[in-house]
């Protein structure tokens, strides 16, 4: 297929030799993808990249609430490294990086990637029906509005009585003072909110790869008599590699830079930052501040290095999941 | 006929005239739209930005008495959005181009707002106004930054020290004894170690829960600041105008919140939400504490109401000026006056002013000050009819006697932000006392420079 591919292309550029096509139609059929392309560039450079150079120049100023509208921030005479000295040498950065790891691992490995995975693999072996129904429901803590679902959160976390979880569960087995669970066990809560919703994302693209496997493997590998584990650990996992590499990636990423239901549900507390994420403190840093002391510059610089640490992590697992391997053409097609 | 056909005429011509003439007239107005924006708790203090909607018939009267040919639209924007994100939003309207005409915001935002030019000094205005005359000169004081006057005062409160008189009497006190504490504070009889150890009474008796003996609000702000006070602790260096941070006061201040925590059972408040856990925790299981006397109003109407309300408070919580460090010592407390100040970008500055003026009058606010129990900031108000309704207003007003303030100055945000993270080291025993000195004064270094006079 491949190799007639080629030569029905080598044809057609022999056939057109020499190239009599005129220059107008020579120059429109060199643009067209351009021009298709052109909306994609233009947003992604005006809402992405322009904003991405102004934050990083941005992370070398001190600009802040005192000096907004008067500190040329463009020209480098104004730029130092300070921003960066100072969160290296900040007294909480150990907590709020430990803090950042343990959000994102524990919500990526029990929820975005474990959870979404076990959801995937029941869903796709029962009743199709009973296995949609299931997944559509799961979507219901994405479908609802973040503050809306925090506000739910919340009211099953309350004191008692209010609280739904210590009135109906907690109370009655007699475990707990009725205390606010967030308070007592915020880590808690932040992982499983934000892993209920992370958990779905994957839970689609898991479902509809492993819907995509032919099914003569799976006939196969049960005439060959191998294990329900054995099936999913020899033919399912590996021929999902792919969707794998591709939600534990984006959902690494998505998650170093998620913090609003941090934000809504404890906003870094209850404790000194007991629950401040990297993202949270750019947030805090820039925009949030009791008496107004929002510093733009400051709060550019945590959001750079996240960006940094964000690409590398990429790349970490690009190399762990060999990338290059994945997107080679199938051994299969090449016979 | 004639003369009647030429009357018919010559009345019609003036009939004509007439009409353009008043059309001119009216043409010739020229309404000034002014924006105003306030923060304020709904429903208590909607009267901040209300009273305007109020005042601008008022102010179109006298416009037009007066001839002149202006008249305001007034569009009042009110919300309870954070203060971090209400004085981000002026300043980045601003540097679109659209702040509002009258801001009203505290009087510690004043430096950092005249100092990059957002706002403009009164003076030379607020004279033509003699109503402003009214206002107390200690709250003119707070609008004043380098010599000027950046705005006029909109109200005063005095933050209290609230004690739970049921949980006092579980833990033996006698009624007279809970009546003679505020006034055994103000002779400073009653010290803030005395409340510590009654708070660890409270607990060790089972009355109060550990961490509930004593409680600060939940979150960084201005009730910290007259501990620190109390410790003998200063702010603002008189001379220069920049900040100062006294580390023998400080060392106190952290030691006292660190045994409150540590020994006391107290302190269990940093980090909580205000409404699902700060408000219901301080209006029923919490013996000592410390608000302001605007949320008198707020418990009574959000909080208590079911339970009577402000009836149900008399009944039940007592309140006092912050005690003194030291047996003998001067109680205090704090006032944090908020300002309507007037952007530069206004481009009818006298018209602003003016409409300030109609809002600072006896009528408009004392129904802002009962509504939401904030203190009045008017000569002679305490004699005013309604005003001395409303009992904690008059109960309360001894306070402005010992009332300390916050600092003008555009670094008080960094002071405090840096500050509070050491008090809350301290309370969660991150920290002691030693390190929380040395980290403020190293983050104080730091961030500030030579804008920071270490003592």
């Amino acid at each position: 297929m491949n190799k007639n591919f080629k030569l029905e292309r080598e044809i057609n550029s022999l056939s057109n030799f020499p190239n009599s096509k005129p220059y107008f139609p020579k120059l429109k059929s060199w643009l067209l993808p351009y021009a298709f392309l052109s909306p994609t560039l233009v947003v992604v450079t005006l809402f992405f990249f322009v904003p991405l150079v102004i934050v990083f120049i941005l992370s070398f100023t001190n600009l802040d609430m005192t000096n907004f509208g008067i500190l040329k921030w463009w020209q480098p005479a104004n730029w130092t490294l300070d921003n960066y000295v100072k969160i290296f040498t900040n007294r909480f950065f150990p907590r709020i990086l430990n803090n950042t790891l343990m959000y994102v691992s524990m919500t990526l490995i029990f929820f975005n990637v474990g959870m979404a995975l076990v959801i995937a693999l029941i869903t796709t072996n029962i009743n199709r029906r009973v296995g949609f129904t299931f997944r559509l429901i799961w979507l219901m803590c994405r479908l609802t509005p973040v503050v809306v679902y925090i506000m739910m959160w919340k009211a099953l976390a309350g004191p008692a009585p209010m609280g739904v979880i210590n009135k109906h569960i907690l109370g009655p087995l007699g475990i707990g003072a009725g205390e606010y669970l967030l308070n007592t066990n915020p880590w808690l809560f932040i992982i499983l909110v934000n892993g209920f919703i992370g958990a779905s994302f994957g839970m689609i693209i898991f479902s509809s790869a492993i819907e995509a496997i032919p099914k003569d493997y799976m006939i196969a590998s049960k005439v060959d008599g191998a294990s329900t584990w054995q099936t999913i650990r020899y033919i399912t996992i590996p021929m999902i590699r792919w969707p794998l590499l591709f939600v534990t990636t984006y959902q690494t990423l998505s998650l170093l830079t998620s913090f609003e239901q941090i934000l809504l549900l404890t906003n870094g507390g209850p404790g000194l930052y007991e629950t401040e994420v990297w993202s949270l403190t750019a947030y805090h840093r820039a925009f949030s501040s009791y008496f107004g002391n929002t510093q733009w510059g400051y709060g550019s610089a945590w959001a750079v290095i996240l960006v940094i640490i964000g690409i590398v992590m990429a790349i970490v697992y690009l190399r762990v999941f060999k990338f290059n391997e994945l997107i080679q053409e199938p051994k299969i097609d090449q016979l | 006929m004639k003369v009647s056909r030429s009357l018919l005429s010559i009345s019609l011509i003036v009939i004509l005239v007439m009409s353009f003439t008043a059309m001119a007239l009216a043409q010739d107005l020229d309404i000034i739209p002014i924006k105003v924006r306030c923060r304020a708790k709904p429903p208590m203090e909607n009267w901040r930005g209300n009273n305007f909607l109020l005042a601008e018939n008022e102010l179109n009267a006298d416009l037009e008495a007066a001839g002149d040919l202006r008249r305001v639209k007034v569009e009042v924007i009110q919300d309870n959005l954070d203060w971090g994100e209400y004085i981000t939003e002026f300043v980045l309207g601003y540097g679109a181009g659209e702040s509002p005409d009258i801001w009203l915001t505290g009087h510690e935002y004043i430096g950092t707002q005249a100092e990059a030019g957002r706002i403009i000094a009164l003076d030379g205005i607020i004279e033509e106004f003699p109503i402003y005359n009214l206002v107390f000169d200690t709250l003119w004081d707070c609008t004043k930054y380098k010599g000027e006057t950046w705005g006029v005062p909109q109200d005063a409160e005095a933050r209290p020290l609230y004690w739970n008189k049921t949980l006092l009497k579980k833990l033996g006190w006698s009624d007279g004894e809970i009546a003679a504490l505020s006034g055994k504070i103000e002779k400073g009889e009653f010290t803030l170690y005395d409340m510590l150890e009654t708070a660890k009474q409270a607990v060790d008796k089972g009355v109060v829960e550990p961490g509930n003996g004593f409680w600060t609000r939940p979150k960084n702000g201005p009730d910290f600041t007259p501990f620190y006070y109390a410790f003998g602790g200063e702010t603002i260096d008189s001379a220069t105008g920049k900040l100062v941070f006294d580390k023998t006061a400080g060392l106190k201040y952290y030691k006292f919140f660190y045994d409150a925590a540590q020994k006391y059972g107290s302190m269990g408040c940093l980090g909580l939400d205000w409404s699902s856990a700060w408000h219901p925790g301080v209006t029923s299981k919490v013996l000592f504490w410390v608000g302001g006397t605007w949320q008198w109003a707020e418990w009574a109407e959000k909080f208590l109401k079911d339970l009577g309300g402000e009836a149900y408070m008399w009944e039940n919580f007592g309140f006092g000026l912050i005690p003194a460090a030291e047996k003998g010592g001067k109680p205090n407390s704090l006032t944090h006056p908020l300002a309507y100040l007037v952007s530069s970008q206004c481009k009818y500055p006298d018209l602003a002013v003016a409409l300030i003026a109609k809002v600072t009058n006896y009528g408009p606010n004392t129904r802002h000050a009962i509504a939401s129990t904030h203190l009045g900031i008017l000569k002679g108000q305490t004699e005013y009819k309604f005003y001395k309704e409303s009992r904690l207003l008059s109960e309360a007003l001894y306070m402005l006697d010992y009332t300390t303030f916050l600092p003008n100055n555009p670094y008080w945000g960094t002071y405090s932000t840096i500050t509070y993270e050491a008090l809350a080291a301290v309370v969660s025993g991150d920290f002691t006392p030693e390190e929380a000195v040395d980290f403020v004064v190293e983050g104080l270094n730091r961030e500030l420079g030579d804008k920071i006079i270490i003592k």
